[in-house]
């Protein structure tokens, strides 16, 4: 009795926060009428602002061909878009705000630290969320029933990143990070299993701060420890300079970039002859997989280029849809069930199936390679 | 020994930017005791000033890449956030020169948010690559390495902090500026217009910030519309170190700042380097605030 009354207490609470919200649609009880409510949280303003539109215009393409072929069982699907920050503040008030609009499910998460506080937020609230871009290991470590990945984790990136290391015959790597949980868990688990086998070693590895144009003390540093492969595991804008500042202290060794480097910004920041040859380690992408025809229909919309994560939002949205269509419900917890009953279904990665962690059974990382100025799937 | 003469020289050519922009930093505080918050995103709005005019005087700049090039667009730049800072004083400070120093500080801030997020709406929040872009041959010097970019970008803000001093110590307009930072009402006594001396350190100090934003993005290569903030933390940090107020202090500050950084994070790791260097920000405060060379004590008989 008292429970319900806590749950009571906590729904009206809910609410009240909402300004306005004391209609039926309360928090997380998503309405029976009108169109299915998806939110995203997705950085539109800040350091990763770049990102925002990519994302958003990915899912956006999603929602407008269901709604094209009729919607989710004769409802229409909207899109609710809320800024990111790629902070943690801004993220978790946005996802306040998208609790008290009645999503049924989440499609968005781009930095991993803004993501994290999230988390319970939308559990709380008995939303689902498909994460398409944040991948730290933190994000599943906390267990919650609700968070699914939909890009491949920290470990499996790392462990793709590793298994390049070594296939590039590498005796000695610099791991460099940027202090961030999704940096840092790839730095972390890359350092783990690198060394397991006694063939490699890992001799400098550091954190620099995001945002700065001068990071000569790294690189010194790193240069001095003699590695023959660099891996920079943090986001495009400083990979850029560390490229470039990395070839003009005259290191001529592998480098290779996490995903989130992944863009053709990072060329042209570190200019183009620095960056020839550069590897990265990035979940499969239209341009990657060759699927014109996406890329083509995007363009024509948005009249943009897809970017980073443009396709794992549209396959967000793809997969919360068939989801719902499943569960034939917008309740959260008929919504996980579907989720985790998912088998097959066809997203860019290839055929999706859950782990019981709720993370891709297959990571789906590859390497790409700088030529010229794109970064093209390595043959 | 090679390893400790590039750290020498690393920490010699990011104090020299620390100091650059440290200088006006320090001229403003000098003169109306104002920390000026937006003067890092004065050093960003240079940057952007300098991207725009290559961007839109391409045809002008063809087969650009000199140095020659570098400093004509430096000197437009410079005339551009020279203005950028009268008009600051004039809309944000003067306004408020009676009111009490927090109104002032908070004004600041404000400004800085909105030079960030204009920028950012007029440019796009995507960072930006220079079209200019030094190549250059590298020296190698007692086993260190150093670009000769990097000698030149050091010289010319050598030559810039000399006319500077030269300017403050030797011209009628530099009196002006150190008898208004000793007693600004008996210069108004005195005749002399203390608006238009403020309102020229403002242009000097952001003129300064201007160029440094300008040899930032044609050095690194990259800019965006928060590039501004840590600098500007940095240089604050620079001119607490030198003594807040005084000019020499705070191209002394810069070289410190940069040295120690340069020197902290090859012992403690590139994580470290922040923490240090406002580590210091702190020690200086608490244990000398005067900084090293001293604010000069305001005379009276």
């Amino acid at each position: 009795m008292t429970q319900l009354a806590a749950a009571a207490a906590l729904v009206l609470g809910l609410s009240a926060c909402g300004g306005g919200g004391l209609t039926a649609d309360s928090g997380g009880e998503a309405d029976d009428s009108g169109p299915i409510k998806l939110g995203m949280l997705t950085p539109t303003s800040g350091s990763s602002a770049a990102i925002g539109p990519y994302m958003k215009n990915g899912a956006q393409l999603a929602i407008d061909e269901i709604n094209e072929k009729g919607g989710v069982d004769g409802r229409q699907l909207e899109l609710i878009v809320e800024d990111e920050a790629c902070d943690p503040k801004t993220a978790a008030a946005g996802a306040s705000k998208l609790v008290t609009e009645g999503i049924t499910a989440s499609v968005g998460g781009y930095c991993s630290s803004a993501t994290l506080p999230t988390l319970s937020i939308f559990d709380k609230a008995g939303i689902p969320m498909l994460i398409p871009a944040a991948n730290s290991n933190d994000l599943v470590d906390q267990k919650l029933p609700n968070v699914f990945l939909v890009n491949g984790t920290g470990s499996q990136q790392a462990e793709r990143a590793v298994e390049e290391i070594k296939a590039e015959g590498s005796k000695s790597v610099a791991l460099i990070d940027d202090n961030t949980s999704y940096s840092k868990d790839i730095t972390t688990k890359t350092a783990e299993s690198i060394e397991a086998d006694g063939s490699t070693k890992v001799v400098n590895k550091q954190s620099i701060t995001a945002g700065e144009s001068d990071y000569s003390a790294a690189v010194t540093s790193a240069v001095k420890a003699k590695p023959d492969f660099v891996y920079w595991t943090g986001y495009y804008q400083e990979g850029g300079l560390l490229i470039k500042q990395f070839r003009e202290a005259g290191y001529d060794g592998k480098i290779m970039v996490a995903d989130g480097s992944v863009d053709k910004q990072l060329i042209e920041i570190a200019g183009q002859d620095n960056a020839q040859g550069v590897l990265a380690t990035m979940t499969q992408t239209p341009e990657t997989i060759g699927d014109q025809a996406w890329v083509d229909n995007y363009k024509k919309k948005f009249n943009a280029d897809p970017g980073p994560y443009s396709t794992q939002s549209y396959d967000a949205v793809r997969i919360a849809a068939e989801a719902i269509k499943n569960a034939k419900s917008t309740k959260g917890e008929d919504i996980t069930k579907a989720l985790e009953a998912i088998d097959g279904f066809e997203v860019f990665s290839g055929p999706l199936k859950f782990t019981p962690e709720h993370t891709l059974s297959a990571g789906g990382f590859e390497i790409l390679v700088v030529k010229d100025d794109k970064l093209v799937l390595k043959k | 020994m090679d390893h400790l003469v590039q750290l020498i020289l690393n920490g010699l050519f990011v104090g020299s930017f620390y100091a650059l922009v440290a200088l006006g930093y320090s001229m403003v505080y000098g003169i109306i005791k104002l920390l000026n918050f937006a003067h890092g995103d004065i050093y960003m709005l240079g940057a952007f000033a300098g991207f725009a005019i290559l961007t839109f005087g391409g045809g002008a700049f063809a087969g650009g890449g000199s140095l020659l090039t570098l400093v004509i667009v430096m000197i437009m730049a410079m005339a551009l956030t020279g203005s950028a800072g009268l008009v600051l004083e004039r809309v944000a400070y003067r306004p408020l020169r009676g009111a009490p120093r927090l109104s002032v500080l908070i004004t600041a801030v404000g400004a800085s948010f909105a030079l960030e997020y204009g920028i950012a709406l007029w440019a796009g929040p995507n960072p930006k690559v220079y079209a200019v872009q030094l190549e250059s041959s590298t020296l190698n010097f007692l086993g260190a390495r150093i670009t000769i970019n990097q000698i030149v970008m050091m010289l010319i803000a050598v030559a810039l902090m000399v006319g500077l001093d030269l300017l403050i110590n030797k011209s009628r307009s530099g009196r002006a500026m150190r008898a208004i930072s000793q007693d600004p009402k008996a210069c108004l006594f005195m005749g002399i217009n203390v608006d238009s001396v403020i309102a020229r350190t403002f242009f000097i100090g952001s003129a300064l910030a201007g160029a440094a934003g300008v040899m930032a993005g044609a050095y690194y290569g990259k800019i965006d519309f928060l590039m501004g903030f840590l600098i500007g933390l940095k240089a604050f940090t620079a001119a607490v170190i030198g003594g807040i107020g005084n000019v020499r202090g705070a191209v002394l500050g810069g070289v410190v700042l940069g040295l120690l950084e340069s020197f902290g994070t090859a012992f403690l790791g590139s994580e470290w380097r922040d923490v240090f260097a406002f580590g210091f920000l702190i020690l200086f405060l608490t244990v000398k605030p005067t900084g090293l060379l001293g604010e000069k004590v305001t005379e009276r008989v």
